[in-house]
Parts: C-alpha cells; sequence; structure tokens
C-alpha cells in the first residue's frame, strides 16, 4: 500500500462515518434553527433508530433474509417513522411545555429524555452489544490496493439522496416555506397564518426521522449496536452541526463530511488513542477562528 | 434558618454512625461545592459550562501529583490546587470567552471530554487508566497525629467547613461589585458594556472564580478518595452539576446546594429499583422541570433574568398578538 | 421547602435503616456497573452469583437457620461510587463477603474500606496486578493477572504462530493497557520486531483509521488486549479493508458474544484464557446450561470466574458455620484445591489465584476451539 493510497482509503472511510455525523447532525440544526435549543436528546434517537430496524428482524423472522431489498427498505421506514414520530412525542412531553421557561430547563429534561430512553433501550434488548444484520458481506471495488465496500458507497449515496431531498423540501415545497419562515421569524409567521406549533413539530419529525435513517446506516456499517452509543455519536454529529454553522442545512453536511475525515486523518496519522480529542479540538479551534461556523449562517434554514 | 440547618448538619453524624450515610453526604457536600462554584459562572454571570469536571480534575490531580511525586501533604497542595485549576479556567476562559450562549457550552462539553482523554492517555505522568493513589489527610505532627483515614466521619465535617467556606465566598462575591456587575452582563451584555464594565474582564473572573472553586473541591475529593483516576471526571459528571444547578435553581446559593444533595441522594433512595433507577431518576427530571422550571428554590426574578432580552420581549409580544388574533 | 429535603433525607434513613434489620438472612454483596455502558460486565457478575445462591438455597438452608441473599449494588465503574458502596455493604453487619468488584480501578478504591472492614472481598475480572501488590488482605481475585496471561500469550505468539512482527492495540483501560504491556515486554524480550502499539477509546466505533494505518505495515500477528465488543468491531473492519493479520486477545475476547458480533470474521481468531478448556468440565457444563436457560446466549467473559468466585464464598460460610467476617476470611485465606469450573483453585499469599496455566482457544466453525496450553 502506497502511502498515497493509504491516505485515499482514510479519506474515503472518514467520509463514510462524516456522511452519517451529517444526516444527524442535520436533526440538530434544524431544530436550533427554528427554536434555538440544542435537542440534547438527539443522540438517543438516533441510536433508537438502529434499534428499531434492529426490531423489524426480531418481529418478522420471515424477514431474515440479509440481503433482500424489501427488508433494508422495511428496516429504513421503520426506523424514519418510528423516529419520527419519538421526536414529536418527545417535543410535545418535554419540550413544548417549557417554550416560556428559563432555556436551561429544556436541557435538563433533554437529560432527563436521554436516561429515559437509554435504560428503556438497555431493559428491552439487554445491556450486551447487540449484532446487526449484515448487508453486501464485505464485497468492495478494488482500485489498486485502495477498498471501497458496498456497504460504504450504499452510505454515501443514501444519504445523499436524502440530503437532497431535505434540501428540495425545504426550498421547494410550502410546509418548507413555513418552516423556513418560522426560523426567521416566529411571530412574523404567525401572523402569516402558520401554524408555528405544526411546523415545530414536522421539524421534529423530519430532523428524528433522519437520524433514525442514520442510526440503521449505523448500524449496518459496524455491525453492532449498543444503547450507550448515542452518547457519542450524538455529540460528534452536534459538533458537525457547529463546525457547520448550527441552524444551517447545507452546514451540517458539509461539517459532517468535514468532521468525519479530519478525524479519521487526525487518528490514522496521529494517534488512535486521541481519536476524540482530535474531533473536539478541530470544534474549539473552528470556533474560535470562524464563530460562526464554515458557512456562515447568511440564511436560516 | 439557615443557623438551625447548619446545627442540625453538625450533630447529625452524632445521632447516625452509619458509614454509608455519611459517605454518601460527603459526595453531595463535594458535589455542592462544585455547582456552588458553577453557580459563580452560570448563575451569576450566565456562562454556561459543560465541562466543569475538567477543573474538578484540575484540583485532584494537582494534590494527586505534587503528593506522589513531591511528597507534599494534603493541607500544604491546597493553594497550588486551587491556583491550577482557577489558572486554567484562566488560560481557557480567556480563549473561549468571546463566544456565546450554546456555542461556550458546546466548547466546554469538548474541553471537558479533552481533559479527561488526556488525563487517561498521559501514563507516565498520571499513571492513565489505572489512576494514582494518594495519602489521605492527617492533622498534627507524629507520633501525636491524626489521620483521616478511610473514616467518613472526619470528611464529613470538612466537608461541611468548605461548604461553609464556598458559601462565604460566593456570597460576598454576589453582593461585591463584581456580582452586580456579572448580573448585568447576564441580562444584557452590551449594555453592560455601555454602562463602562469591561465585560471580557469581568467574565473571566467570573469563569475563573468558578474554576477555582472546583479546583477547591477537586482537592477535597481527592484526599477523601485516596485514589483518583480519569473514571470519576467524565462528562456525565459535569451534565449533572448543570442538572443539579437548574434544579436547585439557578443563581441561588441554597438552590446550589439543595440541588446537589437531592440529585446525590435521590439514586440513592432508588437504588433497590436496580436497573430501572436511572429510568425514573430521568423521569423525575423531567416532571421538575414542568412544574418548576425555575428550580426547587430558584426565584421568580431569576426565571424572568434567565432569558435573553430580546427573547423575552418577543415572546410577550407574540402572547399579546395571538390574543389580538384570538379576539 | 427547606424543611420538605429534610423530611425527604429523614425518611431515606428511615427506610434504609429498617431495611437492614432482617434475621436469618446472611447477605453476599455483589458490586459491579449494571447501569450505564458497561452495564454488561455488571450484570454478568450478578447472574453468576444468581444462580450460584439459588442453588444453595434450594438444597436447604446453609447453616442452621440462615438463608442466603443477595445484596446487588452499583458502582457504574466510577471509584468514588465503589467507595461508597463499599462502605454501605461494611456498614450492613449481615454482609459477611463481596463479588465485585469488576473494574480494577474500582478495586483498588473500595479495597482499604473492605480491609478495615474484615469484609472478603473476591473480584471475578479485577485483573491488574497492582491491587493484589497493595497488600490488602481482604482481596481475592478468581482471573488471571496481567503480568501472568499475557506474557504466555506471548510466548504463544512467538513459538507457535512464528510472530515475528507484531502490532499492539490496548483499549486504554487498566485492564487492555496492563495485558498489552505486558504483552510487549515479553514478545520484545523473545525478540519480535514491534510495528507499533496503539491505544483505541472503549465505547468507539471506528477504528478504521487505525487499521489503514497497520495495513500498510503489514504485521504477521495483531495482539489486542480488551474486550469483545471493541474485538469485534476490530476484526471486522479489519477484513473489510482486506487486512491478513492473525489476531490474537486475552480471555476479553473468550466469549460466544464475540463470536456473535463478529460473525464469520471471528474465524481464526486467537484468544486466551485461564485454565484448560472450560466446557470439557462437568460442573461447567451444568453452569453453562443453566446460564443459558436463565439469561441467553450472552455470558460475558468473566462469567465463570464470578460463579467461582461466588461458590468459595458460599463454601467458607458453609464451613465457617456461623455469621462471622473474619472468620469467613479466614476460611477463604485457607481455600485449598476448590473445584471450581475453571479449574482447581488455590490463592497465594497475595490472594491471586494459583493457576497459573493458560489455555489458547481458536475460533472455528463459530466455536471456541481449545488449541492446548500457551506454554507447555
Amino acid at each position: 500500500m502506497s502511502h498515497l493510497e493509504t491516505f485515499l482509503q482514510q479519506l474515503i472511510n472518514g467520509l463514510t462515518i462524516g456522511m452519517i455525523y451529517a444526516l444527524i447532525a442535520l436533526g440538530y440544526t434544524m431544530v436550533y434553527g427554528i427554536i434555538q435549543l440544542i435537542n440534547f436528546a438527539h443522540g438517543e434517537i438516533f441510536i433508537t433508530g438502529a434499534f428499531f430496524g434492529l426490531a423489524v428482524f426480531s418481529l418478522f423472522p420471515s424477514l431474515t433474509q440479509w440481503n433482500s431489498v424489501f427488508t433494508l427498505v422495511l428496516m429504513f421506514c421503520a426506523a424514519m417513522a418510528g423516529c419520527g414520530l419519538l421526536g414529536v412525542v418527545i417535543e410535545r412531553i418535554a419540550y413544548r411545555p417549557l417554550r416560556k421557561a428559563p432555556r436551561l430547563a429544556c436541557l435538563i429534561t433533554a437529560i432527563g429524555i436521554s436516561f429515559i430512553l437509554q435504560n428503556v433501550l438497555m431493559l428491552i434488548w439487554g445491556p450486551v452489544d447487540k449484532s446487526f444484520p449484515a448487508f453486501f458481506k464485505h464485497s468492495a471495488l478494488t482500485v489498486g490496493a485502495l477498498r471501497i465496500t458496498f456497504m460504504q458507497g450504499f452510505i454515501i449515496t443514501t444519504s445523499l439522496v436524502m440530503m437532497i431531498a431535505l434540501r428540495f423540501f425545504v426550498t421547494r415545497t410550502m410546509l418548507g416555506k413555513a418552516l423556513r419562515a418560522t426560523s426567521e421569524d416566529m411571530t412574523a409567521a404567525r401572523l402569516m397564518g402558520i401554524n408555528v406549533d405544526k411546523v415545530i413539530s414536522v421539524c421534529f419529525l423530519i430532523g428524528s426521522a433522519l437520524g433514525g435513517a442514520g442510526g440503521v446506516m449505523y448500524g449496518m456499517y459496524y455491525n453492532t449496536i449498543s444503547f450507550h452509543d448515542g452518547y457519542l455519536v450524538g455529540i460528534k454529529a452536534f459538533t458537525a452541526a457547529v463546525l457547520g454553522g448550527i441552524g444551517n442545512v447545507p452546514g451540517a453536511m458539509l461539517g459532517g463530511i468535514a468532521l468525519g475525515m479530519l478525524e479519521g486523518l487526525g487518528a490514522g496519522y496521529l494517534s488512535s488513542a486521541w481519536k476524540n480529542v482530535f474531533a473536539f479540538l478541530i470544534l474549539v479551534i473552528l470556533l474560535l477562528c470562524w464563530p460562526s461556523g464554515i458557512l456562515r449562517k447568511s440564511r436560516n434554514e | 434558618m439557615s443557623a438551625v440547618v447548619l446545627l442540625i448538619l453538625v450533630a447529625l453524624p452524632l445521632f447516625n454512625h452509619n458509614e454509608y450515610h455519611l459517605e454518601v453526604l460527603v459526595s453531595a457536600g463535594i458535589f455542592a461545592i462544585l455547582v456552588l462554584g458553577l453557580n459563580v459562572m452560570t448563575g451569576y454571570c450566565g456562562l454556561l459550562n459543560l465541562g466543569q469536571a475538567a477543573f474538578f480534575a484540575a484540583g485532584a490531580y494537582t494534590y494527586a501529583l505534587l503528593n506522589v511525586k513531591l511528597g507534599l501533604s494534603f493541607w500544604v497542595s491546597l493553594p497550588a490546587c486551587v491556583i491550577s485549576a482557577g489558572g486554567l479556567g484562566l488560560l481557557f476562559g480567556s480563549c473561549v470567552l468571546r463566544l456565546k450562549g450554546d456555542y461556550l457550552a458546546l466548547v466546554t462539553l469538548g474541553f471537558g471530554e479533552i481533559v479527561r482523554i488526556a488525563l487517561n492517555n498521559m501514563d507516565s505522568l498520571t499513571g492513565g487508566p489505572n489512576g494514582l493513589t494518594v495519602s489521605h489527610p492527617v492533622i498534627g505532627l507524629s507520633p501525636k497525629s491524626f489521620d483521616f483515614g478511610i473514616k467518613s466521619m472526619p470528611y464529613y465535617y470538612l466537608t461541611l467547613l468548605a461548604i461553609i467556606v464556598t458559601v462565604i465566598i460566593t456570597n460576598r462575591l454576589s453582593s461585591s461589585r463584581f456580582g452586580r456587575a456579572w448580573i448585568a452582563i447576564k441580562e444584557d451584555e452590551v449594555a453592560a458594556a455601555c454602562m463602562g464594565i469591561n465585560t471580557g474582564k469581568l467574565k473571566l473572573l467570573a469563569f475563573c472564580a468558578g474554576s477555582a472553586i472546583a479546583g477547591f473541591a477537586g482537592w477535597l475529593f481527592a484526599g477523601k478518595q485516596g485514589f483518583v483516576s480519569p473514571d470519576s471526571f467524565d462528562f456525565i459528571t459535569s451534565i449533572m452539576l448543570v442538572a443539579m444547578l437548574v434544579l436547585g435553581g439557578i443563581g441561588s446559593i441554597s438552590g446550589s446546594i439543595v440541588g446537589a444533595v437531592a440529585l446525590t441522594v435521590l439514586p440513592e433512595i432508588l437504588r433497590p429499583l436496580q436497573q430501572y433507577r436511572m429510568f425514573l431518576f430521568g423521569a423525575v427530571m423531567i416532571v421538575m422541570m414542568l412544574f418548576r422550571p425555575q428550580g426547587i428554590l430558584g426565584g421568580m426574578r431569576i426565571f424572568e433574568e434567565f432569558r435573553p432580552e430580546n427573547e423575552r420581549v418577543r415572546q410577550e409580544e407574540d402572547e399579546v398578538l395571538s390574543e389580538d388574533l384570538r379576539q | 421547602m427547606r424543611q420538605k429535603v429534610l423530611i425527604f433525607v429523614c425518611c431515606f434513613f428511615a427506610v434504609i435503616s429498617l431495611g437492614a434489620k432482617k434475621i436469618g438472612v446472611i447477605k453476599i454483596g455483589c458490586v459491579g456497573p449494571i447501569t450505564g455502558d458497561q452495564a454488561s460486565l455488571g450484570l454478568d457478575q450478578l447472574h453468576a452469583l444468581q444462580i450460584a445462591v439459588d442453588e444453595t438455597n434450594a438444597k436447604g438452608e446453609i447453616i442452621p437457620g440462615y438463608r442466603l441473599e443477595i445484596v446487588s449494588l452499583d458502582d457504574q465503574h466510577n471509584p468514588s461510587q465503589a467507595v461508597a458502596m463499599a462502605k454501605r455493604l461494611a456498614s450492613d453487619p449481615a454482609v459477611v463477603a463481596v463479588v465485585g468488584h469488576v473494574n480494577s480501578s474500582c478495586s483498588l478504591a473500595a479495597g482499604p474500606i473492605y480491609q478495615n472492614a474484615r469484609l472478603t472481598q473476591i473480584s471475578p475480572s479485577s485483573s491488574n496486578p497492582e491491587i493484589s501488590r497493595k497488600g490488602y488482605d481482604t482481596f481475592f481475585r478468581t482471573c488471571a493477572t496481567d503480568d501472568i496471561q499475557a506474557p504466555q500469550a506471548a510466548y504463544f505468539a512467538f513459538t507457535q504462530l512464528k510472530a515475528r512482527q507484531v502490532f499492539i492495540i490496548d483499549d486504554k483501560t487498566t485492564y487492555g493497557k496492563g495485558i498489552a504491556d505486558e504483552f510487549e515486554k515479553e514478545i520484545l524480550r523473545l525478540g519480535a520486531t514491534m510495528f507499533g502499539h496503539e491505544g483505541i477509546m472503549q465505547g468507539d466505533k471506528d477504528f478504521t483509521p487505525l487499521l489503514t494505518k497497520i495495513k500498510a505495515l503489514n504485521p504477521e500477528v495483531i495482539f489486542f488486549g480488551g474486550m469483545y465488543p471493541e474485538g469485534a468491531l476490530l476484526v471486522r473492519q479489519a477484513k473489510a479493508l482486506g487486512l491478513s493479520a492473525e489476531w490474537l486477545g486475552g480471555d476479553g475476547l473468550y466469549v460466544p458474544a464475540f463470536i456473535v458480533l463478529a460473525k464469520e470474521d471471528a474465524e481464526g481468531v486467537y484468544c486466551t484464557f485461564i485454565g484448560a478448556d472450560v466446557r470439557s468440565l462437568a460442573s461447567a457444563k451444568h453452569y453453562i446450561e443453566t446460564y443459558n436457560a436463565r439469561f441467553g446466549q450472552e455470558r460475558g467473559p468473566y462469567s465463570a470466574y464470578a460463579y467461582d468466585a461466588s461458590n468459595i464464598i458460599i463454601d467458607a460460610i458453609r464451613k465457617t458455620g456461623k455469621l462471622d467476617r473474619q472468620a469467613i476470611l479466614a476460611q477463604v485465606k485457607a481455600t485449598k484445591d476448590f473445584p471450581g469450573i475453571v479449574g482447581v483453585t488455590n490463592f497465594d499469599a497475595k490472594g491471586d489465584s494459583t493457576i497459573g496455566l493458560i489455555g489458547v482457544f481458536r475460533v472455528k466453525n463459530q466455536a471456541f476451539e481449545y488449541i492446548g496450553p500457551a506454554k507447555k
């Protein structure tokens, strides 16, 4: 393996995990953009998505042919629908009653929700890491010593498609317009006849559904999921959202990819024991240099 | 009222010798000091810090290193612990304090993790995951010395004393010139700057004071524990400290202490529930916030204060407008 | 409000002290993380103790008038919690011995409390050699210490696998780093070349950056000091990258869950474990069946050690015949040739298990196959 090949391999690996970060980061960024709330429970929502995907298998044993496209689609549907609903419910129970309370009160309820979700997952699926079905085995596209597994290709394409769909939704549909209007000025939006509560619910629905999809991809990529995975990945996705400028949808995508790649390169070339330090160092340094993220928050989305 | 509470607390160990109960109260006390420190940053000055554990660790490891490498005693190490944690706060704060609100919160969170991982990875200095074994405090000179050892009782009184000292300091701070300036900064930074307050310097001072108090708690913790390892300073600790502060009532000294005691004792009460206890703990936190978002002892004034001014005005307008629309 | 809080605190103490005064019960403490990210290890230890205690109670009263009971406590692998829990056990006179703690850092922190309370502590998984060197006479363990297991693993890698170029990975925990460091010392002494020794973060999932780097170095054997979740991820990601080196690990990998997680990529992975092949023993077979029936297939790596630790304590209580910590401690100390499921157990002066035999296993057809002792 030449140096160049090693470098490119690191970039591809970083891109894959970066795409997953980006999907989760979208959930943080959309919620923040609209009600200026860090949804600390989003990391747990994300991993719940992976467990929803796993549940599809345990509930329908006949579907356990691990390579059927149908199963794959069903898993994504279950995770996205389940997480979307979960997000809406969490907003209703824990955030909406507190919309007029101090901001930090929401932080506490978010932590409370995290504890509950984590423990529910542990009580249902047990404390042991769960095996997640593997699709595509290790089949890969090989260029020299460079390997791009089908799984990686699948994750990169699917996330791209989802992000493009989201972009389309936000910029081209009426609801998307309402979303943008609400994040711009909630009062004015309400005056224009927009049902702000509904818009916020939609925002939680979409953000959490994307997180759920990210969860399924995460499970498929690593083949192992555990109830406590939400926290670390959640924090990193949040870092990605801030990197790109929180409240900014394309920024979250770029932030995710940048974080994935930088982290990979840091761990590969410097030291893997310090991997998480790189993620946070990047965060600290970038925030100091560009306090509003890579993409300036020119427009709220 | 406070005299009665103090009297009860002083007398408590005489009636209850149970080591475990005292141990829980000592932990609660150490958390209370940490929360009091956090209160200076977050409650007085509005700087949300999600990495308080880093400064806690700075104090604890300073004592551990001075004790292990140089053989310094517990009492002699105190100034070094407070200064090192405060210095770390000063250094870090001077870099990041121009960030605002949630951005600052996130950077402090990252900092907390960086410190913990660094402690875990710098094996030759900190012992890495194995941690460091340090000596317990000793009073007097040998042969007539008294070793605090592993009994909880001496630490109980030491912690009580430490809390009293911290309360006096933070109380003095809050009613001082600085305290009033901090409140002004929290209310509206621009307006505060216009009134001639050097906001940068004062924010740094609040951050430094809060981290120094955390260092003080770290010193006490290391001495009590007789052992330090990175496990004690994880992200959950920092988050729990913020939860204690918010639950007790932001900006309130008695609230900080009540919050710390409540969130330390509550999981202990829930212990018979085994694995279900963290579930119930989360539920209690949510219900608490829904019914009393300003915290147990948080006053309505503080409740109003903590929302950014423009947002509050906007929300009030919202209410008026929506009522108008309904009519 | 303050009064309410006070009443609250008082009620709490009242409840606790009521619970402590039952008659006719001998309690065994069980401390480990049973919530949080390492809950599986703590619960696994608890399950083993539950099986042992239930088996004993099913046979009738352990000593006339007494039944066994478990006090399960959660230390959240946090040393300060561990100290509080140790004090809690120490202050309950019905507790005569403790199985735990799971983590070496917790055993280190809690050791002095147990010694002061004359409370026997047998850990099934705190394998850091430092603990027994502290000289707490109440500390025992049924697992192998890192400085026994790892050098034998290194000897095996050098002589049997003919490893001359190795790469070492550890998970930066007391356990993982402990065995990785000992492995490194021994394999270098034997004359192999080390291409690198890197740490990973426990709980992390993505190790491809490190593995990509290792692929470019192309070592013959990779030693992993750590637990099975990270181990499974490492071997899977290595296969996906097309890495061809042999994998060798410690007892943290010798669990069915490792194969479940790593699936077909677990094939050919070597790991070491104290004693010979556990499943060949009749007693072990019975235990594994009971465990699988009650708690499912996901037995953890230290389950067998925990079961042995529990039975040594139960045996000592039975022989002592009374509720006396000091006597039970003396009895445990005098344990001679205890027929456990990992082997015949004795304790040396420091409290470490004297089973010096380390067996090597290899994954074949999705099961562990016994290869033989690491060092003849």
